[in-house]
């Protein structure tokens, strides 16, 4: 059995530092900045580290992706575990509770900034294990479904993508991750995007013709010369990442997100013994 | 910052603002849009205030003052005609605005600017007094005053319609 206090403890651990600590792959890309704003920029992951300060004051929606093994046996159901996490670490840190229970009419605060937002997968073997993206509003806002023809070229594919990161990239605090989903339904797309976001910059699709459509949109979009804080100075797009699945005859769904320049993520594995 | 000086502002200059700062953003327009339209009085008063669009999160225990930054400004140009009547100088936040709020930064006469966005920690530094001016519930949405020191600017939009994005 994996006992929820183990998760508990892993996993708000990991929480409250991913909130704090610089992503390394990101810190690269700023300790070579020397664009407006960049004093800034530098100073802060510094600050956030120094005196346990949220990196930006969205601290966002967790999203969190949960591979469960079909012989692993919980305490308790996962969903209450990951709520119990996120509650734990949004009201005892200095962070922002950003939900509101019902979107359209009143919109108050939940006051812990839960429910998380959680996708199961089924997996065989005796591990679980939980990766998680801090999702800020501002980037996601600029989420995007597009249900193409069948027929379309890969190119007027890549001219979708690219002109959706060319008029909202800036407003969603680039450089930015982007996140492709393919293939699946207009939902399946959507999931599929968000989980591409969980992956390394350098790792690259297993398919050889997905990582040369990830690497040349790479290229296509770094030069729209969007820049840190869409300045045009800079790296505009850190990685592109693209999961696919099985579609209908008749259906393209593609799924695009975009992550903030600071790509908030990461991952715990668990295994039952 | 006064009226005079605003005005004279070029797009893409860099400033340390020192002074006051309004800070609101979706639900407290709304709410304000809402009281206007009712005729109601408003709880604040916007006559020659910079508007910054933000929402703090909460505070550490040993401090008032907690991690601050830039929101999206585009989602507030739908009030943002409501705010220049209102007499609001300036507004703060980031990326790029919409054409209607290009417009009516030169009509009004007023800029926009932006601040450092994923930079809280930071931004809270330069952040020296905070205090509640209306709207407590809406908790990190709520209308603040705070008082800055040395607080990142860039001019995005200035008074002849010259933008950055």
């Amino acid at each position: 059995m994996i006992y929820k206090r183990e998760i508990l403890e892993k996993l708000s651990n990991l929480l409250v530092q991913v909130n704090e600590t610089i992503n390394p792959e990101v810190k690269t890309y700023l300790d070579g900045f020397n664009g407006p704003f960049s004093q800034a920029l530098k100073e802060n992951y510094k600050i956030a580290e120094a005196e346990k300060l949220p990196l930006c004051q969205d601290t966002g929606i967790v999203e969190f992706f949960v591979f469960l093994g079909n012989e692993v046996i919980l305490q308790e159901p996962i969903f209450s575990t990951l709520n119990e996490v996120v509650e734990k670490v949004y009201t005892g840190n200095p962070f922002r509770f950003s939900l509101v229970s019902d979107p359209l009419f009143e919109r108050k605060s939940t006051k812990n900034n839960t429910p998380a937002v959680v996708h199961i997968f089924q997996v065989s073997g005796k591990s679980l294990e939980i990766k998680f993206l801090i999702k800020g509003g501002g980037s996601e806002n600029l989420s995007a479904l597009f249900m193409l023809k069948p027929s379309i070229s890969v190119q007027e594919l890549k001219d979708v993508i690219m002109r959706h990161v060319k008029e909202n990239g800036a407003k969603g605090c680039p450089p930015l991750h982007i996140g492709i989903g393919i293939g699946g339904t207009s939902d399946k797309a959507m999931v599929l995007s968000k989980l591409a976001l969980t992956k390394s910059f350098k790792e690259r699709n297993p398919n050889p013709t997905y990582a040369d459509f990830e690497e040349g949109l790479l290229k296509d979009l770094n030069a729209l010369k969007i820049g840190f804080q869409g300045l045009k100075e800079g790296v505009s797009v850190f990685s592109v990442h693209v999961e696919y699945a099985p579609t209908h005859i008749a259906t393209l769904p593609v799924g695009v997100s975009l992550d903030c320049y600071l790509c908030r993520k990461g991952v715990v594995k668990f295994e039952d013994r | 910052m006064k009226i005079d000086e605003i005005q004279k502002l070029k797009v893409g200059e860099l400033l340390q603002y020192t002074g006051e700062l309004i800070v609101m953003r979706d639900a407290a327009h709304q709410k304000l849009l809402e009281l206007l339209s009712k005729n109601s009085q408003l709880p604040v008063d916007l006559n020659e205030k910079i508007v910054f669009y933000a929402g703090p999160a909460n505070s550490p225990k040993n401090s008032k003052i907690g991690a601050i930054g830039p929101t999206t400004s585009e989602r507030m140009d739908r009030y943002l005609e409501m705010i220049f009547k209102l007499g609001v100088l300036a507004t703060v936040g980031k990326g790029k605005r919409s054409d209607l709020a290009v417009k009516l930064c030169v009509k009004y006469k007023r800029v926009y600017f932006i601040t450092p966005s994923g930079a809280a920690a930071y931004l809270s530094k330069c952040v020296k007094d905070i205090r509640v001016l209306a709207f407590p519930e809406l908790g990190p949405e709520a209308i603040y005053n705070i008082s800055v020191k040395d607080f990142p600017l860039m001019v995005a939009i200035d008074t002849n319609g010259n933008k950055i994005f």
